[in-house]
């Protein structure tokens, strides 16, 4: 393009040098300057000869050399309409060799609105009256020019029951308008006008803030150490500052503190502000203390649990030369046999050494164990066994 | 002509069924409508982060693409692949013709060549076009070659140079191992002739007269060597530029043709047994032969290439070749050129056989019926190694079920996932297909000669698609790209093998559907689009139309030159003057007894080795034969799924019924038994009475994210006199509840809310959740470096984390990237807190190659090699909003700590069965200062409401040293960390959860911190 526009100049002014020799004189005649958008646009000039220089025009889309037509002694340059339709200066400048013409004329928005061109975000902000949306409104002409500043732009919101309405002025091109949330969490709907024209709707959500302290339950069917019962812990209805409910899927976490100060954990998400946890109940005697936190945020009361225990003493059986040991029956608090799956573990020890434990679940209140000879010869053990908590020691055991 | 009819009958039918799934068809695929895209553009982005198609010569595939243009891409291979088998006949019947002079032995080698085993495997199972159509080219020119080295008539120089250049342009490695194995040998056999007109008989052709005769012709010989010298090199000028500037500096990759055949059975049987086939039997005909005086230097060549083509069965192919060479050459093109130079003997013996000398002395001595049963045994024995070879695809599929490509190319074009790059998992060489039908590029790639990712030419791999057969090296550069996709704009998983499921969950990738062929769809997110302009090795205008225009114009004036030959051949439409070889014809009159009989010897030594091979192979395979039988071949059945065989082994008398043990293994899930492959075992018999036994066995799995080593007893009592495995004792507890309810927050993303092929509007794009950096420090871990810290998602929706650590030393320089692997729970729910832990891991093995770990371990890695000191860190997070893989319900039920172990049990609180669970330990100083994060995955599944016990040995003799906790240099989604955290928490409470932390005891740390994360295998 440059080199087109060089060689265009360039055989301009060549044309001139061989043309032109008399006194040319060119005067500017039109008398508008300001032109609105889109419009038609012919800058005329008065001639008293048969030249026809070009006319050299710019702005800030770019430049353009315009041929004239002579019509009884008037250039007439039309201006393109690709540089008519954009707002803004147009720098013009005649090209004859002579007195240097120039001027600039200035093109305006056509006062009518055929598109906002809206932003928003963020999306989501915070209760509390600090966090904000920004909305930004560029209200455009036919031919996307942004309308001239000062144009007034009624910036419309709705929240919960209140609705209001703002005029914002524009100014560099631009209407803006910061939307600060409020107290309540919610939605707040967003709409524009300017010139009659609206704009669609834009939504802001506001969203909860951080959770404050909240209190923890509990609930179960029994408090028996049976390892077969779930316990469920609930928080309050958690709430932050402004007493919003906290954001479904808020994540609590339970700090359980038990009787050999190991810390056990469970967790749970909020739904409409109550998270809830389970925990299996332990199979021996417990003594429970837990603590909820929303970490760094909030934290709840202490709560402490009892779990009672269910079996206080067990019956153990060598057969089969003592190869076979059968433990039970492992009886519950209501004297019912435990139900299935009690861990109960066997420690052989030869000499005071820990051989090995052997593990097994209880079925029908019963665990069987079948020593083998391979991995027991024949010798003198003991044996070490632990129901729910509780320790029994067979020493002295020939096999 | 009639094996060209029966040939193209036979396999023209039979490719359809069997050349897509070949290993190598679909490549060929590939690189045909990279030509039919841009004929004269070499470089290919779709593969490897673009690489140059220059790296294989283009006939081949210029040819497909060709075709097309006329009915499609296989339109064009099946169309090429057609044209190769008829090549291949009559190159055989040429060169047969050439080598016997005699046009009925001619007929009978290209009939058995039709059917020849390794013609079949190389067509059918290996899918090699190239390398046949270069072979039988290769063929078709030797006539040529003889008669201008014996007239010295230049039409026959340019026809021969004509074929050559041809070869050359469809396969580089062909002629010029051609040139040594058969060129020269055809050398020797024209001066043998040339010989034998000066003297009266065979047996006066001596030394001198040989010499004399090569001297004579030694004019001829230098212009033909030099004249294939040339077109060699000029033909495909811009494959040795392009060789010269990427040489092959890769490790090299393991091939089955350098085993060894006596150890590794399966390598032998497709490498050695099947392509030699019946020729195996023939071999004391075939060495008698060619060691003849006329055919001598044939006789040295086939001895040369039967030796090579053993590969790791005797040192000799290493000491031939060299180490470079060995290891980069497959070998089993030497077996192959060897039963394509034994099948002109074939041909003769089978003459001799049927109607000839052979006929008459095998009747005269055993007899008619032995003569007719012998020919049935041999003709039965050919045809059966046919169609084993044929159906070998089916008995051992080398390739998965076929993939229904469409739903992949559909998903690849919808909603711009084109922009992004792709891999896949578990598709063998049918990605090849894949990508030769989207525009959408993948990282990985299946020609790996143009691999050039340091990551991937560092270790043996072919490709990163099936690395899980590679072992650990395989997954360990897996993951390497799994953790830091945004690298490669490398944002879509296509995965057909769940095996790869849990690596990708780890390495933060999550599941976006599953497409209705069955591939599972897995992304990433936070990973920009591809830019639009990528960079490439530009080459000269000039390669680019040699490369182009070439292959075709050496087609076009070898068909020009030959065509009147080929129609004399073909149709014999045309008496013409006998060529030159035909006056050196053999006699089949006496065919020589001590031959017969060495066959025959033969013959049983070979019978006696098969059998006592079948013997080991039962004997090592006899599942009831002994304890150590029966362990190996239930944790073999149990490996490759097969439940019924594991019950055949289990004590029939435990009256344990299979539908119970079936039942039983379906309700075991986990990492051991639905993610891993066993590796090695070893069984150990502790003790082994009459009647029973105990064993130990050590069994090494390998699983996505690491190598698992477990020691099981097993107990195994003999019944009837046989073995069998005494069951297990299974998991008796009772779930509290039968049926319960629990209410989860889940949460859908729109995505674009309106349907449109648009960028997605700015209304519709989420704001990226708030994370907060609650601590980040840089900490030196005996040698390695690592950024630890908690991160914690302070926003209200859930967030999916990528955190990228970038070291720097005093001076700023940047040291080291990479991003949190592992050590994070990747999706956190609102408000939840994470610890995490970025490794900072070279690229495998770059600097060590020689001493890639044999046992390498996948949760390992290579620490990246610091220059300088490292003493600043930068940390990026990132977050996005996700509603995947938010599973919570895994809670910490029982601890008992002791001074190196932690035991423990998980109880599954909630609805979902969790498949793999993660522990991961934060460890605190006595002041509870955070000084280190480890991770413990736990193999065993947890079912809904039930409990896993755990072992987590303690860390202990590591020294840590906290290098920085500036948390100056940390962003949340591009914003500083400190500003975000005081505007949404301006209060934190601060070290909340101290009190709550577990004490330990143990000399170097005081405190713990247990985080459970969650993957589950099949969500409901």
């Amino acid at each position: 393009m440059k080199l087109k526009f060089t060689y265009l100049l360039f055989l301009g002014l060549l044309s001139m040098i061989f043309i032109d020799e008399g006194t040319n004189e060119f005067i500017f005649i039109t008398k508008e300057t300001q032109f609105e958008a889109g419009k038609d646009m012919e800058l005329q000039f008065s001639s008293n000869n048969e030249e026809k220089p070009n006319l050299y025009i710019s702005n800030s889309y770019g430049s353009s050399i315009i041929k004239p037509t002579l019509k009884s002694g008037i250039l007439n340059y039309k201006i393109p309409n690709a540089i008519s339709k954009k707002t803004g200066v147009i720098y013009w400048k005649l090209l004859n060799n002579a007195a240097v013409l120039s001027g600039e004329i200035f093109i305006h928005p056509k006062l009518e609105v055929a598109t906002m061109e809206t932003y928003l975000g963020p999306p989501s902000i915070e209760v509390g009256g600090t966090d904000y949306a920004m909305l930004v409104v560029i209200p455009t002409d036919s031919y996307d020019n942004p309308l001239p500043d000062s144009t007034k732009v009624t910036v419309k919101h709705q929240f919960l029951e209140n609705q209001s309405e703002d005029i914002v002025l524009m100014k560099n091109r631009i209407s803006y308008k910061n939307i600060y949330s409020e107290n309540k969490t919610g939605r707040i709907l967003i709409a524009s006008e300017c010139l009659d024209t609206d704009s669609k709707e834009y939504t802001v959500n506001v969203m909860p803030a951080i959770p404050t302290n909240f209190t923890i339950s509990y609930q179960q069917n029994h408090h028996y150490a049976d390892g077969n019962q779930i316990t469920t812990f609930s928080t309050s209805i958690i709430k932050d500052r402004y007493g919003n409910i906290v954001s479904d899927g808020t994540y609590v976490e339970f700090f359980i503190a038990n009787a050999s100060h190991n810390i056990l954990k469970t967790s749970g998400t909020t739904i409409n502000g109550i998270a809830t946890a389970k925990m299996i109940h332990p199979d021996h005697e417990d003594y429970w203390r837990v603590k909820a936190f929303v970490e760094g945020m909030a934290e709840s009361n202490e709560i402490s649990l009892v779990y009672k225990k269910v079996i206080s003493d067990f019956e153990v059986a060598f057969s089969e030369d003592n190869r076979k040991i059968t433990v039970g029956p492992l009886k519950s608090f209501m004297n019912q046999m435990i139900p299935d799956g009690l861990e109960i573990s066997i420690s052989v020890y030869e000499n005071n050494k820990e051989l090995k434990t052997l593990y097994k679940s209880s079925y029908g209140g019963f665990a069987t164990f079948k020593l083998n000879t391979n991995d027991l010869p024949n010798s003198t053990y003991s044996f070490k066994i632990k129901v729910a908590g509780i320790e029994k020691t067979y020493s002295k055991i020939k096999l | 002509m009639v094996a060209l009819l029966i040939g193209i009958a036979f396999h023209g039918t039979s490719i359809f069924f069997t050349l897509e799934t070949t290993y190598d068809a679909l490549i060929h695929l590939f690189f045909a409508d990279h030509y039919a895209n841009s004929w004269f553009e070499p470089w290919n982005y779709k593969w490897y982060t673009g690489f140059t198609v220059m790296s294989y010569p283009p006939l081949v595939h210029q040819a497909m693409a060709a075709f097309s243009f006329v009915g499609g891409l296989k339109f064009g291979l099946f169309t090429v692949a057609l044209i190769s088998i008829i090549l291949f006949i009559t190159g055989v019947y040429r060169f047969a013709l050439l080598i016997t002079a005699n046009r009925t032995v001619a007929g009978y080698a290209s009939l058995l060549a039709v059917f020849s085993s390794s013609f079949v495997e190389t067509l059918h199972v290996f899918g090699q076009l190239p390398s046949i159509i270069g072979i039988s080219v290769l063929m078709h020119s030797l006539p040529e070659i003889y008669l201008w080295l014996k007239t010295g008539r230049l039409k026959f120089l340019f026809t021969s140079l004509s074929l050559i250049s041809v070869t050359v342009t469809s396969h580089h490695v062909t002629p010029i191992f051609g040139m040594v194995f058969f060129i020269f040998p055809l050398i020797g056999m024209v001066l043998m002739d040339v010989s034998r007109e000066q003297v009266d008989s065979n047996k006066a052709i001596t030394i001198r007269v040989f010499l004399n005769s090569f001297f004579k012709l030694f004019k001829r010989i230098v212009t033909f060597g030099i004249g294939a010298l040339g077109i060699i090199v000029v033909c495909i000028l811009p494959y040795w530029i392009n060789s010269k500037n990427n040489p092959i500096t890769q490790v090299p990759i393991p091939h089955g043709s350098r085993d060894n055949f006596m150890e590794v059975t399966s390598s032998g049987l497709v490498f050695f047994l099947i392509p030699w086939g019946i020729l195996l039997i023939l071999l004391p005909y075939i060495f008698y032969r060619y060691y003849s005086k006329r055919y001598l230097f044939f006789g040295f060549s086939i001895t040369i290439l039967t030796v090579l083509g053993t590969g790791g069965t005797t040192p000799i192919p290493r000491l031939f070749l060299g180490e470079n060479a060995f290891n980069i050459l497959t070998l089993d093109r030497f077996t192959l050129w060897a039963s394509i130079m034994s099948l002109p003997l074939l041909g003769e013996f089978a003459y001799r056989f049927v109607e000839g000398d052979l006929k008459t002395l095998i009747q005269d001595k055993f007899g008619a019926i032995y003569h007719r049963l012998i020919g049935g045994i041999l003709a039965g024995l050919f045809l059966f190694m046919t169609i084993f070879t044929m159906s070998l695809g089916y008995f051992r599929p080398s390739q998965p079920q076929q993939i229904n490509m469409l739903p992949i190319i559909n998903f690849l074009n919808q909603d711009q996932h084109d922009h992004w790059r792709y891999m896949t998992l578990g598709f063998g060489d049918q990605m090849a297909w894949l990508s030769a039908q989207t525009n959408a590029m993948s990282v990985d790639g299946n020609y790996h000669s143009a691999r050039r990712l340091p990551e991937l030419t560092t270790r043996p791999i072919e490709r990163l698609e099936n690395s899980k057969f590679k072992g650990v090296e395989g997954i360990g550069s897996l993951q390497q790209f799994l953790t830091t996709p945004e690298k490669y704009n490398f944002k879509y998983i296509f995965s057909n093998d769940k095996f790869y499921d849990p690596i990708l969950y780890f390495c933060g990738w999550q599941r976006l559907r599953q497409l209705e062929n069955g591939i599972q769809v897995w992304e990433k997110l936070n990973v920009p689009p591809v830019s639009s302009i990528l960079p490439k090795d530009d080459v000269a205008t000039w390669q680019k139309i040699v490369w182009g225009i070439m292959p075709f114009l050496t087609v076009l004036i070898a068909f020009i030159l030959n065509v009147q030959m080929l129609w004399v051949i073909a149709l014999k439409s045309k008496s013409k003057k006998e060529p030159e070889f035909f006056n050196f014809k053999s006699s089949y009159v006496q065919f020589p007894k001590p031959v017969l009989k060495i066959t025959h010897i033969w013959t049983v030594v070979l019978a006696v080795i098969m059998g006592y091979g079948i013997y080991l192979f039962y004997i090592k395979n006899e599942s009831h034969h002994s304890p150590e039988n029966a362990v190996m071949a239930y944790y073999d059945a149990l490996d490759f799924k097969r439940f019924e065989t594991a019950h055949s082994l289990i004590n029939p008398k435990s009256n344990l019924s299979i539908s119970q043990y079936m039942l039983e293994i379906s309700v075991t899930d986990g990492l051991l038994s639905s993610y891993a492959k066993l590796d090695a075992i070893e069984i150990i018999v502790i003790s082994q009475s009459d009647s029973l036994a105990t064993v130990k066995v050590h069994t090494n799995w390998i699983t996505p994210l690491e190598k698992i080593s477990k020691t099981d007893y097993k107990s195994l009592l003999k019944w009837n006199g046989k073995w069998y495995i005494q069951p297990d004792a299974i998991d008796l507890d009772l779930p509290p509840d039968q049926l319960y309810s629990d209410n989860v927050t889940k949460y859908f993303n729109q995505g674009r809310r309106r349907i449109t092929t648009e960028q997605t509007h700015h209304e519709d794009i989420l704001k990226q959740p708030v994370l907060e950096i609650l601590s980040a420090k840089l900490v030196r871990y005996n040698d390695s470096y690592a950024l630890i810290g908690e991160v914690q998602n302070i926003d209200n929706v859930p967030a999916d984390v990528v955190l990228k650590g970038t070291l720097y030393n005093d001076d700023n320089k940047e040291l080291a990237t990479y991003n949190a692997k592992y050590h994070v729970k990747h999706k956190l729910m609102p408000k939840e807190v994470s610890s995490f832990k970025i490794n900072f891991e070279g690229i495998a093995w770059s600097k060590t190659q020689d001493s890639i770990p044999k046992t390498f371990n996948p949760d390992e890695f290579t620490p990246v090699e610091f220059e300088e000191q490292p003493t600043k860190f930068n940390l990026q997070v990132a977050g996005n909003v996700s509603g995947s893989d938010l599973y919570k319900g895994a809670t910490l039920s029982h601890l008992e700590i002791s001074k190196d172990m932690i035991k423990g049990k998980l109880f599954n609180s909630g609805l979902e069965e969790i498949t793999i669970s993660q522990l991961i330990v934060t460890y605190y100083d006595k002041n509870k200062t955070m000084l280190w994060v480890d991770h413990q995955f736990i193999p065993e599944g947890i079912r809904q409401q039930r409990q896993q016990s755990f072992e987590y040995p303690v860390l202990k003799d590591d020294t840590i040293l906290v290098i920085n906790d500036d948390m100056k240099n940390c962003f949340v989604n591009g914003l500083p960390n400190a500003p975000i955290s005081d505007k949404i928490v301006p209060n934190r409470i601060i070290n909340q959860t101290h009190p709550v932390l577990q004490p330990i005891n143990n000399p170097n740390f005081s405190f713990i911190k247990i985080e459970i994360n969650t993957y589950i295998g099949n969500p409901n």
